[in-house]
């Protein structure tokens, strides 16, 4: 997987370069945003990390011209500008997703592979399976070795997104997003309230647990023997 | 000093522009009425001379020289004035009757009008060089005859009237400079009297000062009331100011030293240790950046450029969702949860930025509320204006101390050794509050605290 990288300051972009070689990805770094035009011209990439304020050209226009020229790489952008409006400017100009700096390293990792895994899965889907977990998208009926669960509506909305990333980190902020769909920034961490009924529900009676937290980053639906 | 400030302010200015004006407009008007007058005086006169001149023709012809002098007596008689001059000469300019003395020169103006100067006696009057017009007329028999008039009478008049008129322009003109001098002169003294009071308070710094507004009424009264508050709110500003930095210093700096003393101490430590010390360290570091980003979201918020983004939505409907999040964690601690909500309030506003308000609130409720107390939240709509109420049967905060609350940084002394926490929920809950105009304040729920949200509704 190649990932493009454009953002001027030197010890974050090493911090994030190092970050995604060490889990495997192939970085090429730009300083500038024309210097990152150009490399996003000449080669393909399956994703893009651009920061906001960048010298010469900033990281929206660059996001735009590329956009405008039918480049569908996803993008994530990177930016100090943490309000709702930036946000909203920031998808509007052709972003896939908005991190605010700073920002934990897993958090970065957690969404470029949401990003690339958005990129594969194109079809839509009418059935999601992680190990004997079942969930029916049209009928909303959720089993577990055949066995239904009755889910509270936000918890099947919760269980959703993680049997979408089934196998990848995802963090707290990115349920808060995605599941309940508030920018804000929990006090307490209510979200692990939250897990845990689920896990009852789910994982209780099962010798199997399919529902791990990952210490300093988020949570992962993972089939254990798979790994 | 004073004159130059007198002559340069805006109301000498004014009223100089105005006279001036007025002045002009004046003098048209009088203009246009000579030109009137003179114009309606040249007919009258021309009709009458007509009249006379057909009279007097008349009279000669009938009974010659008799005629003349009986015509003469009758209209010297009719006439308070001898305000008409009648003479019959001949061909050589001898008289042959009337009562002018003889024929004199003059100047012709075209058809029979003449004028010529000619002294004269009449009533107390002596006067000298008389201007005299007149009209004559040839007869077929060669004798001329001649009516005049003095114009002295008009002379006079319009002599008068241009006198007078000039007098009034003049003393308008000169009442107008001093009156407007001296209005002047009074505005200039109050600008005066709260230029110098603001300046000694820019000079002096000392904010607690303020403009004395007794001797001032009307427009100055509220312009002296406005920079007072004016003050009031930089001096508010400037103290808030001053406490933040305080704060800053204090709740900033004691992680950031505790920060730098552990790192220091983490290069002697062994392998194990030091896994745990760069957790806990990683752990400070973040509690530092997110009580920097509450800080500059509190700043963002306050400084109210958000607006922009407002839309409608319904406040009921956010809080559900954040009852909705925060139930497990209620479940968890066995407290209950009341809901009392009416129906919807569609707001102006920011949902996000909302929801972290209502999620602070009953945040806080829970951390305050012992297990197996109760939580109460209330939506009530009165028109088009809503009231949140979230109450706790917790600690609950003493009077004295709810007014501080909302300042950034301040913490319940009890609640400090409790509760984690960075001090800045209530402040970014009071700076969301007033960006949707909205007003916030703390009740006793007895036992605990009820905090009360007044929000207007969408118009």
């Amino acid at each position: 997987m190649r990932i493009l990288l454009i953002e001027d300051d030197d010890s974050v972009a090493d911090f994030i370069v190092e970050g995604l070689q060490q889990n495997g990805y192939e970085v090429s770094r730009a300083s500038d945003g024309e210097q990152g035009l150009t490399l996003a011209r000449e080669h393909a990439f399956d994703a893009m990390i651009v920061d906001r304020m960048l010298p010469l050209l900033d990281g929206l226009s660059a996001i735009e011209a590329l956009r405008d020229e039918k480049n569908t790489t996803p993008v994530l952008i990177l930016s100090a500008l943490g309000e709702v409006e930036d946000r909203v400017e920031g998808l509007k100009a052709g972003g896939d997703d908005y991190l605010v700096k700073p920002f934990a390293l897993v958090e970065l990792l957690a969404r470029v592979e949401a990003l690339l895994r958005r990129q594969s899965t194109g079809t839509t889907q009418t059935m999601l399976k992680t190990a004997d977990l079942e969930m029916d998208l049209l009928t909303h009926k959720v089993t577990r070795a055949g066995v239904r669960f009755n889910l509270q509506p936000r918890e099947y909305k919760l269980l959703e997104y993680l049997m979408k990333h089934a196998g990848q980190v995802v963090t707290r902020t990115m349920l808060l997003e995605n599941v309940w769909e508030y920018h804000f920034d929990p006090q307490t961490n209510v979200i692990d309230v939250h897990i845990s009924r689920l896990r009852q529900k789910i994982d209780r009676d099962f010798d199997r647990p399919l529902l791990s937290t990952v210490r300093g980053a988020g949570y992962m639906l993972h089939d254990p023997e798979q790994l | 000093m004073i004159l130059t400030k007198v002559l340069a302010s805006y109301t000498f200015r004014f009223m100089s522009l105005y006279v001036a004006a007025l002045s002009i407009a004046g003098l048209l008007v009088s203009i246009a009425m000579y030109a009137m007058y003179t114009n309606n005086f040249f007919y009258t006169t021309n009709d009458s001379f007509n009249t006379e001149m057909q009279a007097f023709e008349a009279a000669y012809s009938d009974d010659g020289v008799v005629g003349v002098r009986d015509y003469i007596e009758k209209t010297t008689h009719l006439q308070r004035f001898e305000r008409y001059f009648y003479l019959v000469v001949d061909e050589e300019h001898n008289k042959i009757a009337g009562n002018k003395a003889a024929w004199t020169s003059f100047k012709q103006y075209g058809d029979d009008w003449l004028s010529f100067q000619l002294d004269l006696v009449r009533g107390d009057r002596n006067t000298a060089n008389q201007q005299f017009w007149g009209q004559s007329r040839t007869l077929d028999n060669g004798n001329i005859l001649l009516v005049a008039r003095d114009y002295g009478d008009v002379i006079y008049t319009m002599t008068l009237v241009t006198y007078v008129v000039l007098r009034s322009m003049a003393i308008t003109i000169a009442l107008g400079i001093i009156g407007g001098a001296v209005l002047a002169a009074l505005s200039v003294y109050r600008v005066d009297k709260i230029n110098q009071s603001v300046s000694a308070i820019m000079t002096s710094g000392d904010l607690s000062q303020r403009i004395d507004r007794s001797n001032h009424q009307g427009d100055f009264r509220e312009l002296t009331t406005n920079l007072n508050n004016m003050l009031g709110r930089i001096e508010m500003l400037m103290q808030g100011m001053r406490e933040v930095s305080n704060n800053i210093a204090h709740d900033l700096r004691t992680p950031l030293t505790r920060l730098r003393n552990n790192l220091a101490k983490l290069q002697d430590l062994p392998g194990g240790e030091r896994d745990t010390i760069a957790q806990e360290l990683t752990e400070e570091a973040d509690n530092i950046l997110s009580t920097f980003n509450a800080l500059l979201r509190i700043a963002r918020v306050e400084s109210g450029n958000q607006r922009a983004g407002f839309k409608e939505i319904d406040i009921k409907v956010i809080l559900l969702d954040v009852i909705e999040l925060y139930e497990p964690l209620m479940a968890a601690k066995s407290i209950a949860l009341y809901q009392k909500l009416d129906r919807g309030l569609v707001v102006n506003g920011d949902r996000h930025l909302l929801f972290q308000a209502f999620a602070n609130l009953i945040d806080n409720a829970i951390k305050y509320t012992p297990e197996g107390g109760e939580v109460t939240v209330a939506l009530d709509v009165d028109g088009s204006r809503g009231k949140v109420s979230i109450a706790d049967t917790g600690i609950g905060i003493a009077d004295t101390e709810k007014p501080k609350v909302f300042r950034r940084f301040f913490r319940v002394e009890a609640s400090r050794s409790l509760q984690r926490g960075n001090g800045l929920g209530l402040s970014l809950v009071a700076a969301v509050v007033s960006l949707h105009k909205g007003g916030i304040n703390l009740a006793d729920a007895s036992p605990g605290l009820c905090v009360n949200v007044d929000l207007p509704g969408f118009a």
